[in-house]
């Protein structure tokens, strides 16, 4: 482990800023995210947290600024070496490949790391991915699924199917975005229990709508409001801020 | 090199607009469609085709010129709607590529009927009387034809213009343009709408047919080759934008003649080199929006 | 895009049906296919253009089936492998295998060229930046006359006898010629088949299924479109190379547009996305053609017509659809 790797700050970005044409959708973002811990990204609809997810996940480049992984300027990275970094994410809308097993989904995933432009060897020779894939379903709850086309799951699985794609890469950061979109209480109860399972390995980004969710299970939380970090702190801290008081009031809770 | 003067090349400039002023409007067509419907009309050069074949066949029965100019797009743009509710329609919804498909199939058929009945070979479209001759423009004497083609095509262009800007239906059009999503929420009748456009798109591509005609002759082949050039003006503009079709569609003319004037074997392959620049530098096209086919 | 399975069995399944049993023998299969297809075809000559069209549609299909690029411009690709062969032979007395290996080759290099411009644009420009790249190339080989023939063809490719580990065949026996071809084509199973089951495969697979997911998996979607494509390339080369030998001519139409339109309608009448079913849409097609050219010259309309009714109703082609049907 180098000394970057070891230091307690795995994420940060430093000024950044997203426009889309005029429209500025970050200003001038600047936060450090802990390692080994669960943070929150919180705020109303358009405050901005999908686009501070997608700078975080290198699917947007920043306007201005710099995002650093473990020390490491990211910002101009293409997405596919994120991967290969230790950053995974989980998307908001369900991302999976629809027409595969569910075991097929997590096994092309953990192909990622050893094999990508061989044209000839047979994929089944690949050492040690059926076994790890089975792993994994097991560690998300889907080990009884794994026969199944991944789109006749229902849409928890499919969340949790999806998860179980972002750990295939070992990740020392995992990235969710809001993760328990569109789910039952109880589907949501089971995302949550398993977010709180993975975090004790690795550090978790979580971008959430509802306040509430995440409040209990993070140890710390960022307040986005109209592209600006409004707050940050634990979540006793973000609770008693005025400014995010008053954000939140009006608004419906979930 | 000695006989390359100003006057000539001024003269070639102007040929080359009224070549792109064909490509302008075939090219226009399309980006509509495709802007609206999200369908890469693969029938394109077939509609421009039959655009020309009905011109001829209208003046065979003793029509002239001036009543092809609006009976030929009428006609072309009733087929098209007529192709788009009972062969486009049905594949809304199955994926991008099945409209296209569907269109490239369509193209043979159009090009084997034309064949039955008008034969394989080509045949001469002659100049409306009025428009032989040529005039003097300062720089030298060109023919009246070519000038009104590009005449003609600039009426397209502002009536085109007035009615996406001026009327309540262009304004759906405009807003379809850019989300397909805001005109349902508009609560408009999209399948009208999208109808509507392919009529007007392939009606404008039977005009730029009708228009070709006496530049090039009429053959049952000529939608191909048009229909690959319209493609780099597609990809030189950027997709479904007008702005960058006419714009495109114009310094592909000019790129095409001037080529021809000072290296003609290399007159076809130009434009393609235009696209490779373009591709390379910026793929989305010069007015084309990053992204819009992610 | 319309549903296909997953055409590759991983270790992870556990059925061994008689369905999965065949697919895992797909390749011999095909091959017992192609080495008795002349006894069932009316001339042997049309059973070559079948085995040569049909590797041509199974290249075309490695792009548009299995990874789900349509592209409009596979002429240059098949026309290249064609004209290069031809040349080879004509201007550079080369022997014929060796002209195989130019056009096969230099069909891999017009197909980085051509991947290299075309996979810069996304999704629905790549069908037309295809086709007009492909114009190009037609434009370029048409005047380049010293070298092509130009609009007359490419002529005197003759090839007379094949000569094979000190034995000598007589390629202008129609069923020697076809054994040439077909041996070529089971070759061309056999590495497609490799291709489909490797981690690429994979990879293949997991591009056309989901965009985003398979390059936050990290992987790197356009290398792969890329790769694809050129080895989409190689197959439609090595078709255009035996197309040369067999016609002892390259026709300029080989370049032409309507050639990249015949793979595209092969494939679709067949199955896209299945093994065999490039071989069953060009064997329909150019029966087709012959039967309906015994009486009309306008064979296009019906071939056309039939297109149009597969794209509306029947988009899983003719070989997909009994797959769909026989699959217990």
């Amino acid at each position: 482990m180098t000394a970057s790797a070891a230091s307690p700050i795995i994420l940060r970005t430093t000024g950044v800023s997203k426009m889309f044409g005029n429209f500025v959708a970050l200003n001038n973002i600047s936060a450090e995210f802990e390692r080994g811990v669960i943070t929150s990204i919180i705020g109303p609809n358009g405050a901005g947290k999908s686009t501070y997810f997608n700078v975080l996940s290198g699917a947007f480049r920043p306007t201005t600024g710099k995002v650093e992984f473990e020390g490491r300027d990211v910002s101009n990275l293409s997405q596919h070496r994120f991967a290969h970094l230790g950053i995974a994410k989980s998307f908001q809308i369900t991302n999976i490949f629809p027409h595969l097993t569910v075991h097929e989904n997590v096994r092309v995933a953990l192909q990622a790391l050893v094999s990508r432009y061989d044209i000839w060897r047979a994929r089944s020779t690949l050492p040690g991915l059926t076994e790890r894939a089975d792993e994994l379903l097991a560690l998300v709850g889907l080990k009884d699924r794994r026969a199944r086309r991944a789109r006749d799951l229902a849409h928890g699985e499919q969340r949790a199917l999806e998860i179980g794609m972002a750990l295939a890469a070992d990740p020392r950061l995992l990235l969710l975005d809001e993760p328990t979109a569109g789910m039952s209480p109880e589907e949501t109860r089971i995302m949550m229990d398993l977010i709180v399972r993975l975090a004790g390995e690795r550090t978790v980004i979580l971008v959430e709508h509802k306040m509430k969710l995440v409040m209990g299970i993070s140890h710390r939380v960022l307040v986005l409001h109209h592209g600006e970090l409004l707050a940050q702190g634990t979540p006793a801290e973000v609770r008693q801020n005025e400014q995010v008081k008053r954000v939140y009031l009006g608004q419906r809770e979930h | 090199m000695s006989g390359l003067s100003f006057d000539l090349i001024a003269l070639q400039l102007f040929t080359g607009l009224a070549l792109g002023a064909i490509y302008v409007l075939f090219a226009i067509g399309l980006s509509l469609i495709f802007g609206m419907l999200t369908v890469v009309n693969f029938a394109h050069g077939a509609f421009y085709m039959v655009g020309a074949y009905a011109g001829l066949f209208l003046v065979s029965m003793g029509g002239n010129f001036w009543i092809c100019l609006v009976a030929v797009p009428l006609l072309v743009g009733t087929f098209g709607m007529i192709v788009e509710r009972f062969l486009v329609r049905p594949l809304y919804g199955r994926g991008i590529d099945y409209p296209l498909l569907l269109t490239f199939g369509l193209s043979y058929i159009m090009v084997e009927l034309i064949r039955i009945a008008f034969g394989t070979s080509g045949y001469p479209f002659d100049t409306p009387e009025l428009l032989q001759g040529a005039v003097d423009i300062g720089v030298g004497y060109f023919p009246l034809y070519r000038l009104f083609v590009i005449g003609a095509t600039a009426v397209v262009l502002i009536g085109l213009w007035l009615f996406l800007e001026r009327t309540s239906f262009g304004l759906i059009i405009r807003a379809g343009a850019r989300d397909p999503q805001i005109v349902r929420v508009l609560g408009v009748d999209v399948s009208k709408v999208w109808l509507i456009v392919f009529g007007i798109g392939t009606a404008i591509a039977g005009f730029a047919g009708l228009l070709a005609a006496p530049l090039q002759g009429v053959i049952p082949e000529m939608g191909a080759t048009i229909l690959a050039e319209a493609f780099v003006v597609t990809v030189v503009g950027g997709m479904g934008s007008i702005g960058g079709a006419v714009l495109a569609g114009l310094l592909v003319g000019v790129v095409v003649s001037m080529s021809s004037l000072f290296a003609p074997e290399m007159a076809k392959v130009s434009i393609f080199a235009l696209m490779a620049i373009v591709l390379l530098i910026r793929p989305q096209g010069f007015f084309g929006r990053a992204g819009l086919m992610s | 895009m319309i549903d296909i399975a997953p055409t590759i069995a991983t270790s992870s399944s556990k059925s061994y049906g008689w369905f999965d049993l065949a697919m895992r023998h797909r390749v011999l299969l095909a091959s017992i296919f192609v080495l008795i297809f002349p006894f069932v075809m009316p001339f042997t000559a049309l059973a070559v253009n079948i085995l040569i069209y049909g590797l041509y549609a199974l290249g075309f299909n490695l792009l548009f089936g299995y990874l789900g690029l349509l592209s409009f411009g596979h002429a240059a690709l098949f026309g290249t492998g064609a004209y290069l062969c031809g040349i080879a032979i004509v201007h550079f007395g080369l022997p014929w295998y060796a002209a195989i290996a130019v056009g096969v080759l230099s069909a891999l290099v017009m197909a980085t060229l051509i991947g290299s411009l075309a996979i810069r644009t996304r999704g629905i420009y790549f069908a037309m930046v295809t086709m007009a790249l492909a114009q190009c190339v037609y434009y370029l080989f048409y005047q380049a006359v010293d070298w092509t023939g130009g609009e007359n063809g490419l002529r005197g490719i003759n090839v007379r006898t094949i000569n094979l580990f000190g034995l000598q065949f007589d390629f202008i026996n129609p069923l020697v010629r076809y054994y040439v071809v077909a041996s070529f084509v089971i070759l061309a199973f056999f590495v497609l088949s490799r291709i489909l089951a490797s981690p690429f495969g994979a990879v293949i697979e997991a591009v056309r299924e989901n965009e985003a997911r398979a390059r936050a998996s990290g992987y790197n979607v356009i290398a792969t479109r890329l790769i694809t494509f050129v080895l989409s390339g190689g197959f439609c080369g090595l078709a255009g190379a035996l197309s040369a030998l067999h016609l002892s001519i390259v026709p300029i139409e080989s370049l032409h547009y309507e050639t990249s339109g015949t793979a595209v309608m092969m494939t679709l009448l067949g199955g896209m996305g299945t093994f065999f079913g490039p071989f069953v849409g060009a064997a329909v097609f150019l029966l087709l053609e012959n039967l309906v050219s015994l009486w009309t010259v306008h064979w296009q309309l019906i071939v056309g017509a039939v297109f149009v009714v597969c794209v509306l109703f029947f988009p899983e082609g003719i070989w997909g659809t009994i797959l769909k049907r026989i699959k217990p």
